[in-house]
């Protein structure tokens, strides 16, 4: 097998043949950088990669396998850690120049969970600066590309890591996802991703964040190998006290089943309302192939919607806070669209930043109410396909909307609800635009049941027009 | 519903914030106007006895 058919495998598929000695992590490992090294200077989705010690790593896994050793399907699989996710003793910028030389001397809870299953950690990946965009358009490490459109932005904020998952570089990403920033680059970039419940992924070693709603989360080609990811990283963690003490399911058991008899929830309200129409066209037709699955459809209302803009008043003044001891140092450091986007946030008054986290109890009540209803949502990811990145506006119709810096927010606006909720949430290609640009479906489902919606995105995934479909930079050169 | 240049910089100097300029002002005006918009909206809302909570619990429908 080559190299570059390999890397098109997916980690279920790979983990057969590492665990039988197949296929051997140096080898895989000096493939995947090989891919990094050639793509790198076209996609910009690295800040570093880790040669050495993802050789290192490799070699170790590759003793402990001789030795009998084997700890799990990511064992000897390389893997992409967003730059906002604590390293131990390799710096990590946030995508900022502020922590341009930072080195942290403990690991993110998570990569060290990762770690200890044996994975390879090929590098740190570009992001939006301090996460805080859509956009992945970093004024100090590079616009990240799409693989698929190299003038398209890659989606944000954890595009180096969408892009590393689509172009085959890496075979997961860990990013993280305070509005969308997972599935705004899974579903700009035609990958899985998922962004769990609330409390079920510790959040330790996450770097500048807010504390109202971010959670890191897995990219990765298929659904199967988000199961395999979360699986390693869910847990409780007695050293952050937003995770919560429940059991972890196995979450490649029910993927396979069928899906006949469950009821999917179709808002009509919001979710819909702005939509490019190819983007809704590719949303609707992936509804009538769950119907073909024997998913029942229900239409369902979530009017206190009308007041989700409320909650983007609570992130602008969490934001400024955030960021508050780094702005009064260094803020000539800082690029245009995260500073004034944060520094709006200092006029935000506490009567309504009070009314806004009530707005957001109301809306997650009424998610909840809801899906006692159904089983699971359905929704469009993004209202539309990846933006161009020479472009600070796009059209809907006959208004423009800002892709970043102050006003921006529509980009996000069907993924940031279940940021507010802690819903759990996942977005699965479901075709493209005429313009060969990836398109996503979101599914939002009950809390802590991720198990039901690697099930159904499972499923769906069996028959989405997206499956098996690569860029076509994968393979050239 | 807006607020002038001259508010905002009274805000400012008054709370202690960031300074900004004129020209600083206007590129965060979306912003501010975006968030004013939706506090005029939220003044529909009855919102005295909503309880807060950020927590979820697998006996709020889920399955673990």
């Amino acid at each position: 097998m080559s190299a570059i058919e390999l890397l098109k495998l997916s980690i279920s598929e790979l983990s057969v043949q590492i665990k039988a000695r197949k296929v051997s992590p140096v080898e895989l490992t000096e493939a995947a950088l090989t891919q990094a090294d050639r793509l790198q200077p076209t996609l910009c989705s690295f800040i570093t990669i880790l040669h050495d010690q993802a050789m290192r790593q490799a070699k170790e896994q590759e003793a402990a396998l001789a030795r009998g050793e084997y700890r799990g399907p990511l064992q000897g699989i390389p893997i992409g850690i967003k730059d906002n996710l604590a390293t131990a003793g390799i710096r990590t910028t946030v995508g900022s120049k502020v922590l341009a030389d930072y080195i942290p001397a403990e690991d993110a809870h998570v990569v060290r969970l990762c770690q200890a299953a044996g994975a390879i950690m090929l590098g740190k990946e570009n992001l939006e600066e301090f996460a805080a965009g859509a956009t992945s358009n970093n004024p100090h490490y590079g616009a990240v590309h799409n693989p698929w459109a190299l003038e398209h932005i890659p989606g944000g904020s954890s595009g180096g890591g969408g892009a590393n998952v689509a172009a085959c570089l890496t075979f997961a990403s860990l990013g993280t996802d305070l509005g969308g920033s997972v599935r705004l680059p899974g579903t700009f970039c035609g990958v899985v991703g998922l962004k769990q419940t609330f409390g079920r992924v510790s959040q330790r070693g996450l770097l500048v964040t807010s504390f109202n709603g971010d959670h890191i989360g897995p990219m990765t080609r298929s659904v199967r190998d988000s199961a395999l990811m979360l699986q390693v990283i869910a847990g409780y963690d007695a050293l952050d006290p937003s995770t919560v003490p429940v059991p972890v399911p196995d979450y490649t058991a029910a993927l396979g089943h069928e899906v006949r008899g469950l009821r999917m929830g179709i808002p009509t309200n919001y979710y819909f309302d702005l939509l490019d129409p190819e983007v809704d066209a590719a949303v609707r037709r992936a509804i009538e192939d769950l119907e073909a699955l024997g998913v029942s459809t229900k239409a369902i209302s979530l009017p206190s919607m009308r007041y989700v803009g409320a909650l983007r008043i609570a992130s602008l003044a969490d934001s400024v806070v955030t960021h508050e001891p780094y702005l009064a140092t260094h803020r000539q450091d800082y690029g245009p669209d995260v500073l004034y986007r944060t520094l709006a946030g200092q006029f935000v008054l506490g009567r309504d930043y009070s009314k806004a986290l009530k707005v957001q109890r109301l809306i997650k009540e009424e998610h909840a109410r809801v899906l006692q209803e159904v089983d699971f949502l359905v929704t469009p990811t993004a209202p539309i396909a990846a933006p161009r990145i020479d472009t600070p506006t796009f059209r809907l119709g006959e208004t423009e909307y800002r892709v970043r810096g102050p006003g921006s927010g529509v980009v996000s606006r069907y993924t940031s609800p279940s940021n507010a909720t802690g819903l759990p949430a996942i977005t699965i290609p479901c075709g493209f635009t005429r313009a060969g640009l990836p398109i996503g479906i979101q599914f939002i489902g009950r809390p802590f049941d991720e198990a039901r919606l690697l099930q159904v995105a499972d499923a769906y995934e069996s028959v989405s027009p997206s499956r098996g479909r690569r860029p076509a930079l994968v393979d050239a050169g | 519903m807006t607020l002038s240049i001259a508010t905002l910089k009274a805000m400012i100097h008054e709370y202690h914030g960031f300074i900004l300029s004129d020209e600083e002002l206007e590129r965060i005006r979306p912003e501010l106007e975006s968030y004013l918009a939706e506090a005029e909206r939220l003044r529909e809302l009855d919102l005295a006895n909503v309880m807060s909570a950020r927590l979820l619990h697998v006996d709020e429908g889920g399955q673990s």
